[in-house]
């Protein structure tokens, strides 16, 4: 069972918010997810790997550390700032 | 019109790009207000650029397969210079700075973007009700859903607002809105098509797919999108297809009992089960058993959530999107995620926060990372390539289109509906959903979807037995 105070926990965790109506909502809906997914336990796992990917044989995969950026990006990039001062990212003091 | 209908047609000058554009771009400004299936259309883009198509025709240029074709584009896949807002009201105003890397090869191809389609947000639904943008409607019936999350892409194609689509598919989201509106629908290989500038859901699952109209326009689109892309490290080189370009064909067909068992639509069943029959003819038809797809959606739905939460982070109205104000740089995270990204998307963010969390880890997430393991290792015995079967069959979801608003208070109700299209995901296989027939319910005749399911990267298999079940 999720408590109330591990919702408002997980939200700060997450960064969200969620109002009234929502929370209430969403502390039923996270327990029958949970009790339902708790179904898992029967499965018998012993001695099985955790599988970490879906295809065999992949490896790492690097590429050069070179400019491959097309011409203009940096623009479409700094445009979608929501808030700038001439091509300077703006946000709230983190300290 | 298919695909090849099409490209016939343009080679013969009996129509031409400009034309096929403006007759899906008119069916589309009628049908939308209805339908609700695209965001928005580019309809100024798509007349010029199926005027370039025209004028390469006409200075004597041989037209490619693609050349011409109108697409309708899934909104979570980036057109450079476009909107690209996944339904979320947070990306409402976002312009993608750059292609998709299937963008760049349907471009490439001549391909002609009519417009993006809605979706549920972030791809997270069953249902396209999950829309910043509204609901999409099933074609065959407005007051019943297109399935999802592809819905918008879905509807396209089936109410000809489109010759084909893109959409994603992390847990049936292709295949399940294909089955639901009547058109063909391909889940490839993970790994087969690039991801790059696909707006990540659950990135060790998405895969981006087409939907059509024939299961021979889904394999002309699927052969052009497929291969590497430097920009998604996941994709394999196109030469694991060419080396497969004579494979064996297809004998033996298996039947999953797990995917005949409680939940499923009776009338489904027997659609199914005269499928079966009828391919008799053509093929050795033998039961099998996949016997952990009972532990395949609880799995999905930690593993989801956990990729989910982490995907989702970047999504903080600081670099793009929209930002809330607030006093501190704390609350404006907050705030900007919780009045900009739905519900169902705040509900698996706080889902996967959970389990990924200090203490759960081990009961949660790696638990589930086994029991994927138990998944794919049913279907690698299934296909073994000497006792084993082909192709999988069986249906595409339990049940037919659902009313809307019938269970979108009920997350997991609306989960089931993708059932039989997740353990796909989990073991990282293609599958097809192929239109057979259709049942009658509520005075309208809805599509049922046939679900095929082939070993890693032998889609042209799936192309095969799909191609036999259109003309059964």
């Amino acid at each position: 069972m999720i408590s109330k105070d591990d919702i408002e926990h997980l939200k700060d965790l997450a960064r969200t918010e969620f109002g009234e109506h929502e929370t209430r909502v969403l502390a039923k809906d996270l327990n029958s997810i949970l009790e339902y997914v708790a179904t898992l336990q029967q499965a018998d796992v012993s001695n099985v790997p955790e599988m970490t990917y879906a295809l065999k044989d992949v490896k790492n995969i690097t590429r050069p550390d070179e400019d491959i950026c097309e011409e203009g990006i940096s623009k479409s990039i700094t445009d979608a700032f929501p808030q700038k001062e001439r091509d300077y990212l703006k946000v709230k003091a983190v300290l | 019109m298919t695909i090849v209908e099409f490209h016939n047609a343009l080679k013969n000058k009996t129509i031409s790009a400009r034309a096929a554009t403006s007759l899906y771009l008119d069916a589309a400004k009628k049908e939308n207000k209805k339908l609700n299936a695209y965001l928005e259309l580019f309809e100024e883009d798509a007349m010029g650029r199926a005027k370039e198509i025209d004028n390469r025709i006409a200075s004597g240029e041989e037209p490619g397969i693609l050349w011409g074709v109108p697409f309708a584009i899934k909104d979570n896949i980036l057109i450079s210079g476009k909107i690209a807002s996944a339904a979320s009201r947070i990306l409402k105003n976002y312009v993608a700075s750059y292609d998709a890397g299937v963008i760049k090869k349907l471009k490439a191809a001549g391909a002609i973007f009519l417009g993006r389609t809605n979706m549920d947000e972030f791809a997270m639904g069953s249902s396209t009700e999950n829309s910043a943008y509204g609901p999409t409607r099933n074609p065959h019936n407005n007051e019943y859903v297109p399935g999802g999350s592809s819905g918008g892409s879905a509807v396209a194609v089936a109410a000809n607002l489109a010759m084909a689509a893109l959409g994603s598919d992390t847990g049936g989201s292709i295949r399940q809105p294909a089955a639901f509106c009547g058109a063909v629908g391909l889940k490839p290989t993970y790994g087969a098509v690039s991801r790059s500038g696909l707006i990540a859901m659950a990135s060790s699952l998405d895969q981006i797919g087409p939907l059509a109209q024939s299961v021979e326009d889904a394999e002309i689109i699927f052969n052009i999108i497929k291969g590497n892309d430097q920009l998604d490290s996941t994709s394999v080189d196109s030469d694991i297809f060419s080396l497969k370009t004579a494979p064996q064909p297809v004998r033996v067909i298996g039947v999953p009992k797990e995917y005949f068992s409680e939940g499923l639509d009776s009338r489904i069943n027997n659609t199914i089960k005269s499928v079966i029959k009828k391919l008799e003819k053509h093929y050795t038809i033998r039961e099998i058993s996949l016997p952990n797809t009972k532990h395949a959606l609880p799995c999905y739905y930690i593993i989801v959530p956990a990729e989910v939460s982490s995907n989702m982070a970047r999504f903080d109205g600081i670099r793009y999107g929209e930002r809330a104000d607030a006093d501190n740089i704390f609350d404006v995270y907050k705030r900007s995620r919780g009045e900009g990204i739905g519900l169902e998307v705040r509900r698996r963010i706080l889902l996967g926060t959970y389990v990924l969390s200090h203490g759960y880890y081990d009961a949660y997430y790696a638990r589930a990372q086994k029991v994927r393991h138990l998944i794919k290792e049913d279907f690698k015995k299934a296909f073994d390539p000497k006792t084993g079967v082909d192709v999988i069959l069986g249906p595409t979801s339990p049940t037919l289109p659902f009313k809307i608003g019938e269970k979108s208070e009920d997350p997991l109700a609306m989960y089931l509906s993708d059932i039989y299209t997740i353990p796909v995901n989990l073991a990282g296989i293609p599958a097809l959903s192929v239109p057979y027939g259709t049942v009658l319910e509520d005075g309208t005749n809805f599509p049922i979807g046939v679900q095929l399911m082939a070993p890693h990267f032998e889609e042209k298999q799936l192309f095969d037995v799909g191609k036999q079940i259109e003309v059964l």
